[in-house]
């Protein structure tokens, strides 16, 4: 499940993977739709050849279309064509330096969303690789389905629509005056539990990691240790899915949340 | 002092700089005695030729004064009663024949009615007949005869070589003194050094435990070595630390990665349906999920430790800050069953890191709900204390045994009350990390729980 360049884990790994999204499609329904976002574009520019093949591996069994570039200077030509739908560049790259990439595509007003992959754990990094014009910024050694939830996140990243209402199925969130309610049934919510349910209303059918939900709801740049975000979604959920009512907001064991609206 | 190629050849103590030094200082000092004493002679030398210029002139007025009958008398009677045999007399006619006197002949040199001369004169008397060296002044009396009058000057010569005997006699032992305790103190210096020289090389070698030799006195030295034990202690420590910090991670990795590869093999073997096989790899990523967190925490850790960057530092509110920490911890709490209150009545700003003093607030936080039991209560405060703002985390858990707060801030320590619960114990040591990168204090104490504290100089005080 996780892509560690120094170790063998890659090979013993992505087997596993495969076969739980093999057969976890009926289960987890809530993983990724593949109809929907096939045959997107995935330029990723990633110099080690084994995570990249893991990579691409994996994002072709989920319909990615996806073109691999091994070095910066090929990287930055293939994405200077600026046809892919989004890009995943590793920050450190023989050639040219991933962030120089991501800049010279910015001034050349290619505006395609990118992931940023970094060994480099520090905090400085990330907000650089982020202020250079990447979208995204992953550390490495991630989970495979992580970085899968931030690219169909980036693809599907929420139009600048300006509606006061968000509607999800029998779901409402009323921007303006800060209510929600499920069908004729008023939610009571707290301020940090309405920002929540408006960042999955925006996103609905989306697996949403909960590093994803910490960084982008709370704008925390550490993992806490406890089951933080579990805890919140928990009441979030308590609140959203009556005890009679179709659940809206599904887990997905080990990895995130989605929220979709009843079927 | 000699460069090139005879610089080798010179022992091992002329080439160190306190014998240079020594050196040259007693080469000034001998130029410095030498100048005293030229001076001293030249003055001594002046005195005396005034005084018997004085003399001579004196003397001479006396004889010219006389009729030319009485001068042979006069000139004689000056002559006699000199056992010293230096006054020195003569007349002599036009032509330069001896009339009278005790000088052999007229010296050719002799100027008559000019300042006074050093000339050398023979001597005849009846003691004998000698050479000497007289300060001399000649006249030419009314009759063209010349008057000589002279005073024996080798007296002058006897002091100089008496300033050259005591030159030679003090000057060169002294010379010699300073060159030789110039050589002894760098030779001294130099076996310090090669002493040093040697331990530290068997410090660079590994072994830790030497230090450098001190001699208990206090000279610059014996500080300096004094000083760089104190360093030696300080980095021995730390790296026995790190060893035990080594050991630490190779324990707490090995725990997960060994129910990983437990888990993994009896899968293998065991499991019948794809279900079970699933249930497997789950629990197996999940225990390299805890390794790479533990991986990620230590990385973390050592980033702030490193990290010199003080630049994004800017006003912080603390109010809102321990606000939000509350509010992110509240449901926690509440599921856990423990009472969770927060108090910040007043606010207080610091300068800092939003960012990092949320994550240091927040572990502490996460610490106190950890290892409070259910039915306990947990307190996050925000006091002034004078000019300083303080964070407080009170909790009615286990508290820390006595002797153990300092432990507890180093990596992976977790006090033996708390083994079994989980945690990676190295929540409190990142906390310890952020503070100090803020210069700001941590205080954890012992009270009935466990009270731990962060107390930062108030920016706004």
């Amino acid at each position: 499940m996780v892509l560690d360049e120094a170790t063998g884990l890659t090979r013993a790994a992505a087997p596993l993977c495969q076969l739980e999204n093999d057969l976890g499609q009926h289960e987890n329904p809530a993983v990724g739709s593949p109809g929907e976002l096939a045959m997107s574009r995935v330029l990723l520019i990633e110099d080690d050849r084994q995570t990249a093949d893991e990579i691409v591996a994996e994002l072709v069994d989920r319909g990615f279309q996806v073109e691999w570039a091994a070095t910066g200077i090929e990287g930055l030509d293939k994405a200077r064509i600026g046809d892919a739908d989004v890009m995943i560049v590793d920050r450190l790259l023989p050639g040219i330096d991933g962030l120089t990439i991501i800049e010279v595509v910015r001034q050349e007003h290619i505006r395609t969303p990118v992931l940023v992959l970094s060994a480099l754990g520090a905090v400085d990094d990330r907000v650089r690789g982020l202020r250079a014009g990447g979208d995204d910024y992953l550390t490495k050694p991630f989970a495979i389905l992580e970085l899968i939830a931030r690219i169909e996140a980036l693809l599907r990243r929420p139009s600048e629509n300006r509606d006061t209402m968000l509607r999800v199925g029998p779901l409402e969130l009323d921007l303006i005056s800060r209510t929600a309610k499920r069908g004729d049934r008023p939610i009571d919510l707290l301020p940090r539990e309405f920002r929540l349910l408006e960042y999955m209303m925006r996103r609905k059918d989306q697996l949403l990691t909960r590093a994803m939900l910490f960084e982008e709801v709370w704008s925390y740049k550490f993992v806490p240790q406890s089951n933080l975000v579990d805890v919140h979604m928990g009441r979030l959920r308590r609140k959203v899915d009556g005890s009679d009512e179709q659940p809206m907001i599904h887990s997905v064991r080990g990895e995130g949340f989605v929220l979709r609206a009843p079927a | 002092m000699v460069k090139g190629s005879f610089s080798v050849r010179l022992p091992e103590f002329a080439r160190t700089t306190t014998f240079r030094w020594t050196l040259a200082i007693s080469g000034a000092f001998t130029l410095c005695v030498i100048l005293m004493f030229v001076f001293v002679l030249g003055e001594e030398y002046s005195y005396l030729s005034s005084d018997v210029d004085r003399l001579n002139s004196e003397n001479a007025r006396l004889v010219t004064a006389e009729t030319k009958e009485n001068r042979v008398r006069r000139l004689n009677e000056y002559l006699q009663n000199d056992p010293r045999r230096v006054k020195l007399g003569g007349l002599f006619d036009s032509d330069g024949n001896r009339i009278a006197g005790n000088i052999e002949n007229l010296p050719a040199t002799l100027q008559t009615d000019s300042s006074p001369t050093d000339v050398s004169l023979i001597r005849v008397d009846a003691f004998g007949r000698d050479r000497q060296l007289a300060r001399t002044i000649a006249h030419r009396l009314d009759d063209r005869s010349i008057l000589v009058v002279g005073r024996n000057v080798q007296q002058f010569t006897w002091i100089v070589g008496v300033v050259r005997r005591a030159l030679t006699l003090g000057l060169i032992p002294a010379l010699c003194l300073g060159l030789m305790a110039g050589a002894l103190l760098s030779v001294r210096g130099q076996k310090r050094i090669d002493a040093v020289n040697r331990k530290v090389q068997r410090i660079v070698d590994g072994e830790l435990r030497e230090r450098l030799p001190t001699r208990g006195t206090n000279d610059p030295f014996d500080k300096l070595a004094v000083l760089v034990n104190g360093m030696l202690d300080e980095i021995e420590s730390l790296v026995r630390r790190l060893a035990g910090v080594g050991d630490d991670i190779a324990h707490d990795l090995r725990t997960p990665l060994t129910r990983v590869r437990v888990s993994l093999e009896r899968a293998r073997q065991k499991a019948g349906s794809l279900d079970e096989l699933r249930a497997s790899v789950d629990k197996a990523i999940v225990g390299l999920d805890q390794s790479l967190a533990i991986i990620t925490a230590l990385l973390r850790i050592a980033e702030i430790e490193h990290s010199r960057q003080v630049y994004g530092f800017r006003d912080v509110a603390l109010a809102d800050l321990v606000r939000e920490v509350g509010d992110l911890y509240e449901p926690i709490a509440e599921d856990k069953k423990v009472d969770f209150a927060v108090k910040a009545k007043e606010d207080a700003t610091v300068h800092g890191d939003r960012d990092l003093l949320f994550e240091a607030v927040a572990n502490l936080v996460d610490n106190a709900v950890k290892f409070t039991p259910q039915g306990g209560h947990v307190e996050l405060s925000l006091l002034r204390k004078g000019n300083e703002a303080v964070v407080r985390v009170c909790d009615s858990g286990p508290g820390i045994p006595i002797g153990e707060s300092d432990l507890v801030m180093r990596r992976f320590y977790r006090s033996d009350k708390s083994r079994c619960d989980p945690g990676l114990g190295l929540g409190l040591s990142l906390v310890n990390a952020i503070v100090k990168l803020h210069g700001f204090d941590f205080r954890i104490s012992s009270g009935p729980g466990c009270v731990a504290e962060i107390a930062g100089r108030s920016a706004d005080a």
